[in-house]
């Protein structure tokens, strides 16, 4: 009994603690277009990237977890940008793969019809058209300036600064604020 | 949903069929690699092959040589990954768009690694319509390009079960149009025949008559007309209403759970009410209007073509301004609404939360707040009266000009002696009328959509097929053994919860189910109590498949307390005689006594007949979950399912409900699922659910001895106590 209580204070003490991943970790992109990972001795063959503030602090505080296993985690990087050139660039793929919300520059045109939305649009993924829908909370307001737009299929847009727009932007995006 | 895309031609070519090859997918990848938009590269799954078309850089890879497929749901999107040689890879990125396309898709392609041969189709419906980009309300098709769709042919399906309530309102609205546009001709004559002509008293009197018989009658026919399509409007509403009800209770879950939750009552209650307000409000002045409408224009070309065209000019423009508003006041209104609704919720999150704002002191943080919100509010509000005030006065002076425009030049003509009199006075109140029914009619095309979306969404409900029993399922009285043969399943076509479930329980076996939530205890539950069908694989009772039993008589041999425990509104009698409604008093009194309610059930001023529900008496939790393990007893059932069926219970009264329970299981073959293992002590075997699967099975002992999930969860509750 006594010993199975030791394994339990581990276990809570595993739980709790934070393990901060340094710049000598060694991450490395596999064969297949994911990556692996060493740590403390431990070689994971596919690790998962997650954002812990994806709206505040995208490129900070990122969750590296195990594939499997319950998704433990096994470290966190607290900033992308003190990790060596390549550990950077191919988190930032990993993350591209896993998180996908384009930004949008420009708004082209925005046509409502009926309940619908029609959205055309220029975002940092390329040129897009999506639809959302009026009647549900469509759009949601990170803060006074920035939004984010889920279309129908639960795509995710987001618009960083409203103020940025264009007078006759913001007048379409109006209807929505 | 779409599995097979048309390919382009240069797509197209890069694919080899060899002998009895077929494409079985073909699906956008709509994002490359550098993480952009693209619109030019495809998955193919062929019977033998999976192939990545991009511009460039093509792949392919042999079904052969992969191992397991998986679409993988990301944030936004997903990819579709396989083993292939122990390796993980990428296949394709895609956005949220084609999630579910691609679950379906590595399902089809995992049946074509296992060397099986089936396509799979998925059931569900595309979101947004691949001919014309719009959106589809939730329908199968979309009802802008679909031939049936339509309004005129929506509307006709509607109505042709009330033929006779319709053909009685056309008529009235018929006649409203008659004695609308009758009135102005015997003005004329009034100005002309006796006023210029210095007609007689008598003459007088009697167009007076006429014209009082007329407005009457303009009165009289109204109300008819308004009350016939309104009562006309309600019945077909009812009828909808009663209609979609039994409806939705025989399709399955699978359907309900694919709509967002209120959506399936938004159908029942605001769509049947549309069509209600659309009769009492639109159609019983369709008609009419269009009636008057037409004959206003061709008296007042017939009365001066020169005026009406002069008027016919104006039109448009009137219409052009109010087109052109109602964009920007349905936007400020929209503004309105939603401040309104920030104002209103935030207010309910303050009351609601009052314990916790108070009890860290933070009143004063959320005054401000709400001050903000409120003065915002009430700008927005001024605006936008102070802009519907000029909105009014505007219109008006629009329409003030049309009669200027009338007086003078009509003015003219009768002192050329073109025209009497008593023909320009008509002549004003045509175009009065005019311009009365214009804003009407351009609300006309908007209001004609919404019944359209409103009917199609109602028709799709009632269009669903409801599944058939199998010809072959009949009743049986059950045994209590119990199979799973490589049952797999999933609410989600992308999100299997269940995979590959085998197991056989004995008749009168006690099953504990334990696992971390979410694990899918529960949609176990839900697969044996019939309440979904397995994807893949079968269930077995008494070695007959599930389908293959008659829905009546195997829902009557299973008990269910389920861990949220619902009460309908009704008494507690009523509520313990859901499971069997004939059952004697006896009977009752014993599952009540068996359940441990009996005792607190008397102690209530009412006793069994006190009303619970919603708006009846408020019971405790554990009351309540001890008068729906009342009803779950009640019919003696063959197999009894408890999941969490102790849970709300304090420990005494959770003791002698499981004391209780010994004697009542014994003999039935019962499934328990359980967080508190002590609950289980007296199962036969224990079950442990663990990422999908079956990870441990047996008795206490087996699986303390193998040390595994069981085991730490064991050790942990009892270093817990």
């Amino acid at each position: 009994m006594e010993d199975t209580i030791n394994i339990y204070e581990k276990k809570a003490e595993e739980m709790t603690a934070i393990h901060i991943i340094s710049k000598k970790d060694k991450f490395a992109e596999t064969e297949g277009g994911f990556v692996s990972f060493d740590y403390d001795g431990v070689h994971y063959d596919r690790i998962k990237v997650v954002r812990l503030f994806p709206f505040s602090d995208a490129d900070r505080f990122i969750s590296i977890r195990e594939y499997g296993n319950g998704d433990r985690e096994i470290g966190i990087i607290e900033d992308l940008s003190d990790m060596t050139e390549e550990t950077q660039k191919i988190l930032r793929h990993q993350l591209d793969l896993c998180y996908f919300t384009p930004v949008i520059e420009k708004i082209y045109n925005i046509k409502d019809e009926y309940g619908y939305a029609y959205f055309h649009v220029l975002t940092d993924r390329g040129e897009c058209k999506f639809t959302i829908n009026m009647g549900s909370n469509a759009v949601s307001k990170l803060s006074d300036t920035r939004l984010i737009i889920m279309d129908v299929d639960e795509n995710r847009f987001e618009i960083r600064d409203v103020e940025a727009l264009s007078q006759k932007e913001r007048r379409m995006l109006d209807m929505f604020l | 949903m779409i599995l097979k895309y048309m390919l382009p031609k240069s797509m197209e070519s890069q694919i080899t069929l060899t002998g009895d090859e077929r494409i079985y997918y073909s699906v956008p990848i709509d994002i490359d690699e550098s993480g952009k938009w693209s619109d030019n590269s495809f998955l193919v799954v062929t019977t033998r092959k999976v192939y990545i078309l991009r511009e460039s850089d093509s792949k392919v890879y042999d079904i052969k040589d992969l191992q397991k497929a998986k679409a993988e749901p990301g944030v936004g999107g997903g990819l579709l990954t396989v083993k292939s040689q122990g390796v993980d890879r990428v296949l394709a990125h895609y956005s949220s768009k084609h999630l579910g396309r691609y679950a379906y898709v590595a399902r089809g392609i995992n049946i074509l690694i296992s060397g099986r041969y089936e396509e799979v189709e998925s059931p569900e419906y595309e979101k947004i319509c691949p001919i014309c980009g719009r959106a589809i309300p939730g329908t199968k098709r979309c009802p802008k390009c679909s031939k049936e769709g339509g309004f005129l042919s929506v509307f006709l399906k509607m109505a042709k079960p009330y033929k006779k309530g319709f053909f009685g309102v056309f008529m009235l609205m018929v006649l409203v149009a008659i004695t609308t546009l009758g009135n102005p001709e015997v003005q004329k004559h009034l100005i002309n025949d006796v006023l210029k002509k210095n007609g007689g008293m008598k003459e007088a009197l009697v167009y007076l008559a006429l014209m009082f018989f007329l407005s009457v009658a303009i009165v009289i026919i109204n109300i008819l007309k308004s009350n016939a399509s309104a009562s006309l409007g309600s019945r077909i509403a009812a009828d909808l209403r009663e209609e979609l009800f039994e409806k939705i209770q025989k399709l399955p879950l699978e359907f309900i759970n694919d709509r967002r939750p209120g959506e399936l009552l938004n159908r029942i209650t605001q769509d049947t009410r549309f069509i209600s307000d659309f009769m009492a409000d639109i159609f019983c002045n369709l008609f009419a209007v269009f009636f008057i409408f037409i004959w206003d224009i061709i008296f007042m070309m017939i009365l001066n073509i020169k005026l009406a065209l002069l008027i016919f000019i104006l039109v448009p423009i009137v219409t052009f301004f109010m087109l052109s508003l109602r964009k920007t006041i349905s936007r400020i209104f929209h503004l309105q609404f939603k401040k309104n609704d920030d104002v209103a919720s935030d207010l309910q999150d303050v009351v609601s939360g009052m314990r916790v704002v108070k009890s860290y002191g933070k009143e004063e943080d959320e005054s401000k707040r709400f001050k903000i919100v409120s003065a915002e509010y009430a700008d927005i509000q001024m605006r936008n009266e102070r802009f519907w005030g000029l909105f009014d006065f505007v219109m008006s002076f629009l329409m003030g000009m049309g009669v200027v425009i009338v007086v003078y030049f009509g003015g003219r003509d009768v002192f050329l002696d073109r025209m009497s009199a008593g023909e320009l006075y008509q002549f004003m109140s045509y175009t009065l009328l005019l311009f009365q029914y214009v804003g009407w009619l351009g609300r006309l095309p908007r209001e004609l959509s919404r019944l359209t979306s409103c009917l199609e969404r109602i028709y799709d409900v009632l269009a669903q097929e409801v599944p058939k029993e199998l010809e072959e399922a009949h009743p049986i009285d059950i045994e209590g053994e119990v199979t799973f043969e490589h049952a797999t399943f999933g609410y989600k076509s992308y999100q299997p919860v269940l995979e590959d479930i085998n197991a056989v329980i004995k008749p009168g076996e006690m099953i504990g189910i334990v696992g971390a939530s979410g694990t899918g205890k529960s949609t176990l539950i839900n697969l044996l109590m019939g309440l979904y069908k397995v994807d893949d694989g079968r269930l077995l009772i008494d070695g007959t498949d599930l389908n293959e039993i008659s829905r009546k008589s195997y829902h009557s041999q299973i008990g269910v307390v389920l861990q949220e425990t619902f009460l309908f509104s009704g008494t507690i009698l009523d509520n313990i005689k859901f499971s069997k409604p004939d059952a004697s008093v006896e009977e009752i009194i014993k599952a009540a006594k068996l359940a441990n309610a009996h005792d607190f059930i008397c102690r209530l001023p009412d006793g069994y007949n006190t009303y619970v529900g919603e708006k009846g008496h408020t019971l405790s939790g554990g009351e309540r979950q001890r008068i729906a393990i009342a009803r779950a007893i009640l019919p003696d059932p063959r197999i009894l399912i408890l999941d969490e069926a102790t849970a709300s219970l304090d420990t005494e009264s959770e003791f002698m409900i499981q004391k209780a329970l010994e004697r009542l299981t014994s003999g039935k073959t019962t499934f328990a699922i359980a967080h508190r293992l002590s609950t289980l002590k007296n199962a036969d075997r224990i079950m442990v659910i663990d990422g999908h699967s079956i990870a441990e099975i047996g008795t206490h002992q087996e699986l303390l001895d193998r040390k595994g999930i069981y085991y730490n969860l064991f050790t942990a509750q009892l270093a817990k106590s």
